[in-house]
């Protein structure tokens, strides 16, 4: 790594780093998610960053060199679909395959209860050994080939198992790599480590679909506390593992279903907030931040998410006011995103500047703001708005 | 991380306990402790892939 890169990193890690404690860099960082925008910028179709690893990350890799990012990630094509086919999942819809080449993977949500990885009435045996349910219960539900203990057993099941941890090694040993190549080639600070998800997400997400958690909120909502306790000290347990060991970078959690108008404000004080709030808590305490990458609207929750510690969370803004965020949170959380995808994708390169300059003279003037569009910028995201979103960050949100 | 609410589970990062593991063993003439580290790591990592496989796909 040569010194004019390492300055340059150096250079990045610290505006970073200080927005995230909410201090005052020297200018606005900017850090955007790059999906299937980064394929698109580099010349690749969406089959092609999400079943071809290696394309995705020098997908990335384009993106670093050409945009002067502060921050971002290694892949945000968040599912290479080359591990989900080896181990045979079945829930998702993927581009070249189910879909056309120019579309993104997708997730299917088991629609009804005979669809469910879990069953109305499973969930003793879930609360009992969540572990043990996801590895003999889950898995061969939600994988063609995994078959259940008892039944008889296949080579495809056997080669499940093998193949997908083979895949995953092979996933997580090109993605340090894809880490190091971002540092030493183009001063790019890695912006996330660790991932976190709500129990009450996961619930709904891979195991019940959303549907059916909605009526076991009514019918069973005792059980549906103890899952989400259940579930607990392993979302903390798998987020601390893929964590930065400096604790200088934030674990990430994506939110779903606990914004409006998947859950009343009610809803989400008894099921989505005691179990999410615990585990941000105890990372906290343990010196680690969260980025709260709040996908949707969240407003109506502020007031709980206010009660989190001091700058436990950087607050990330997707579809919802980053000006009300900021008047209600902003005290307590470095802020980032609030550039809509809308804008990003049908808006024009002034609308783009004129939003940045109105987030970063509301929400940014004293630091703790980093620039972002709302959500991860996927293929609709015109080249031309993402430049204008780094140009005016790097030319107008400088401190002085 | 409290797991009071965990009364049969096995305890967060483990899939098949050294404790069931070390019973496998008739007698364990060197140390136990070099074959329960390697053992632990490794059930670590499939720990890792069952819920990488829920969370991260």
């Amino acid at each position: 790594m040569s010194q004019e890169m390492e300055k340059l990193y150096q250079e990045r890690l610290t505006r970073y780093v200080a927005a995230m404690r909410k201090e005052k860099p020297d200018r606005v960082p900017i850090r955007p998610f790059a999906a299937e925008f980064a394929g698109k910028y580099a010349g690749y179709n969406n089959q092609q960053v999400t079943h071809d690893v290696d394309l995705a990350f020098d997908a990335i890799m384009k993106c670093c060199r050409d945009f002067n990012w502060d921050a971002t990630v290694g892949n945000m094509v968040y599912v290479w679909t080359g591990l989900t086919e080896a181990v045979g999942l079945n829930y998702y819809t993927i581009p070249g395959i189910d879909k056309p080449v120019t579309d993104a993977f997708q997730y299917v949500e088991p629609a009804d209860e005979e669809g469910a990885f879990m069953k109305a009435d499973e969930y003793d045996e879930f609360i009992a050994d969540p572990a043990g349910f996801v590895a003999n219960v889950w898995m061969p539900r939600a994988n063609k080939y995994a078959v259940a203990p008892g039944q008889p057993n296949t080579a495809k099941n056997n080669l499940s198992w093998l193949k997908g941890g083979m895949a995953m090694l092979h996933y997580f040993n090109k993605f340090g790599a894809q880490v190091g190549r971002m540092k030493s080639e183009t001063g790019t600070v890695h912006a996330i480590a660790g991932c976190l998800k709500a129990p009450f997400d996961i619930l709904a997400d891979k195991f019940r679909g959303f549907r059916q958690l909605c009526a076991d909120i009514h019918r069973q909502p005792k059980k549906v506390l103890a899952a989400c306790e259940a579930l607990m000290p392993h979302m903390y347990y798998c987020a601390v593992a893929g964590s930065d060991p400096t604790k200088t970078v934030p674990i990430s959690i994506w939110l779903h279903r606990g914004c409006t108008p998947f859950l009343s404000p009610k809803q989400f004080e008894s099921f989505f907030w005691p179990t999410c709030k615990k585990i941000i808590e105890d990372l906290h305490a343990e010196g680690r931040q969260v980025l709260w990458y709040a996908e949707g609207d969240w407003n109506p929750n502020l007031r709980y998410i206010a009660e989190l510690p001091e700058k436990s969370i950087i607050y990330h803004v997707d579809r919802a006011d980053p000006f009300e965020v900021y008047e209600k949170v902003g005290h307590k959380f470095a802020i980032s995103g609030g550039i809509p995808n809308d804008i990003l994708a049908y808006g024009t390169p002034d609308e783009v500047r004129a939003r940045c300059k109105e987030v970063i003279d509301r929400v940014g003037r004293n630091g703790g703001y980093i620039m972002d569009a709302g959500a991860i910028m996927q293929d609709d995201s015109t080249i031309e708005n993402v430049k204008a979103m780094t140009e005016f960050t790097v030319e107008y949100g400088v401190y002085r | 991380m409290a797991q009071k609410k965990q009364k049969k589970a096995i305890r967060p990062g483990v899939c098949f306990p050294w404790e069931e593991k070390v019973k496998e063993y008739p007698v364990i003439m060197g140390d136990p402790k070099i074959l329960q580290k390697s053992w632990e790591e490794i059930d670590s990592l499939a720990y890792l892939y069952l819920w990488f496989c829920i969370m991260q796909s």
